[in-house]
């Protein structure tokens, strides 16, 4: 297990590095006099260099710090995926499991096949429609800027963002289980566990419910980058103005420092997503292995 | 409580996507078409049937400017279409077949490439391909969708080549040429599934396209795209719903078809 831990953190350090000089390069791009291949590779390196002593530089928009721009933008997309991952949980988890169980799986397969091939934003309009049709809220998609709602109409609009990140997150969740649960069906203890007298229930609940388990934080990195995703294209049509419409504003208006940083950002907590699910899954996978 | 899931039948695999690939072809048959089955050319205003609803004459309704939603969501279905083949295309060049090639590569150059794409699968595709599309023009948003879908692309299939397997240790201790290896990869799992991996590109770049175009970043109007017609209803669908449903049902049924066409196992991702 310790020499596992050591590997996982030499992805994890080596995949970090990897974001940076990814990031450094795309900040050098606006840099100035970076025209011609050594005047850029000299930027990039120079980039690397402040991005190490902490200095991210200023962002080329509003003349501010990029710490202080993100310090405003970043918790507020955070919280969005953080809630959208919970959602995605409550909601995918037990759904993906009584969907994976044998005659359900058959039926529910053309749904999911649906559910998945919707883009983000369709879906994210869609939600709109419904909630504004269906059960009478506010919604943010073409409300003027700087209109007036009460603190209900607030917490109804403010929800509408996180239900579509936590459907994206939901679908991604339902996938990984999908392929953790039909991985697991390949597993040839199960005649062996049945001679030994155990129930299917019990081999169900002992040794697949844990490898179904373990291949789902296994995928922690791919659920997160749905999620990321999400809230890209979410802060979009629901006008929210986090870290994810900051990058979209930034490449729009070339502003190359503040889109390396957030590209980073986003890099980082797909790295450790995938680094905490991998650990994660080594442990549950252990617990179940017959 | 979960229960094994059975690998899905053969034939129902093959007769999903045969619907995929039938669907493909007649989504193709309608974007060669388009100009003859849409009734009116693309972007033609008729300012006295503004935002009508559904009807015998527009069986799709018209938009804001009176355009007839039917012919748009056609001419919109064909750009889309059209775009999303080529950056398919780009993302099985730069991105299935090298990295089948790559995996066949000197080991230290073979695992920086796929380090370094492996750093570029960790940023969401779509991320990229706004940063790629920002950096060179939207002109190119078809192309650059391909390039973003592609380090995901590379990544499987360097994996999929498996470079410490056995078959590869026992040809290279008997002194078979790299060159033989990468041939033998190309033409036994590479080209049996350039079906598959062709028919995913195209949905993940579909996805990327429209997205990419729905947030600006894509088709320049007057040029119409499904993405775009999304964006443009936007202001209005809540009202009139026809002006953005059409388009956004044109456009998961692209989706939904390629991926059956794919012919993904349970809960692989395009």
């Amino acid at each position: 297990m310790r020499s596992f831990l050591a590997r996982q953190a030499v992805r994890l350090v080596v995949g970090v590095f990897g974001a940076a000089l990814i990031a450094a390069a795309i900040s050098a791009i606006g840099a100035p006099h970076a025209h011609g291949l050594a005047p850029f590779f000299f930027a990039a390196v120079g980039r690397l260099v402040h991005f190490a002593r902490g200095d991210l530089g200023q962002s080329a928009i509003s003349g501010l710090p990029v710490l202080q721009v993100l310090a405003g933008s970043v918790p507020q997309t955070l919280l969005m995926v953080l809630e959208g991952a919970c959602l995605a949980l409550v909601a995918g988890l037990p759904l993906g499991l009584l969907a994976t169980v044998g005659p359900t799986r058959r039926a529910t397969a053309p749904l999911v096949q649906i559910v998945t091939a919707t883009p983000v934003f369709c879906a994210g309009l869609a939600l709109a429609y419904g909630a504004v049709h269906l059960l009478h809220w506010p919604v943010s998609v073409n409300m003027p800027v700087g209109a007036s709602v009460s603190p209900d109409q607030a917490l109804q609009i403010a929800a509408l963002p996180v239900v579509a990140v936590g459907l994206a997150g939901a679908a991604a969740v339902q996938l990984a289980l999908r392929r953790a649960a039909s991985e697991a069906s390949g597993g040839a203890f199960r005649s062996g566990l049945k001679r030994l007298g155990l129930s299917a229930f019990e081999i169900e609940r002992r040794f697949v419910l844990p490898q179904v388990l373990a291949g789902l934080v296994a995928s922690a990195g791919e659920i997160m980058m749905a999620l990321l995703s999400a809230a890209v294209v979410t802060e979009w049509v629901f006008h929210q103005s986090g870290v994810a419409d900051l990058f979209v504003k930034s490449v729009a208006l070339a502003d190359w420092n503040m889109a390396a940083i957030v590209v980073f950002i986003f890099a980082c907590l797909t790295f450790v997503a995938e680094f905490a699910g991998r650990i994660a899954s080594r442990m549950l996978a252990s617990e179940g292995r017959p | 409580m979960t229960s094994a899931p059975e690998a899905p039948a053969p034939l129902l695999r093959a007769i999903l996507r045969g619907v995929g690939w039938c669907g493909l072809g007649l989504i193709m048959v309608t974007v060669f078409l388009s100009d003859f089955l849409a009734r009116a050319p693309a972007g033609w205003t008729d300012a006295t049937v503004m935002l009508s609803p559904p009807s015998p004459a527009h069986p799709f309704g018209t938009d804001l400017l009176g355009r007839d939603m039917l012919s748009e969501t056609l001419h919109g279905l064909a750009q889309t279409g059209g775009h999303a083949l080529l950056g398919a295309l780009v993302a099985i060049l730069c991105g299935g077949l090298f990295g089948a090639v790559a995996a066949r590569l000197p080991r230290p150059l073979a695992f920086s490439l796929r380090g370094t794409l492996g750093v570029l699968a960790t940023v969401p595709a779509l991320l990229l391909a706004i940063l790629l599309i920002g950096l060179t023009a939207r002109f190119y948003a078809p192309l650059v969708a391909g390039l973003a879908a592609a380090p995901l692309a590379f990544v499987r299939a360097f994996d999929r080549v498996e470079v410490d397997s056995t078959h590869s240790e026992y040809a290279r201790a008997t002194g078979i040429p790299t060159m033989t290896l990468l041939r033998r990869d190309l033409s036994y799992e590479f080209h049996e599934m350039l079906g598959s991996v062709a028919a995913r590109a195209l949905a993940a770049v579909t996805i990327i396209v429209s997205t990419a175009s729905f947030l600006g970043f894509g088709a320049e109007p007057p040029a119409r795209d499904l993405g775009l017609m999304i964006a443009a209803g936007k202001a209005t669908y809540l009202a009139a719903w026809w002006t953005a449903v059409f388009p956004a049902a044109a456009l998961v049924i692209l989706i939904l078809f390629a991926r059956l066409a794919a012919g993904l196992g349970e809960g692989e991702r395009p």
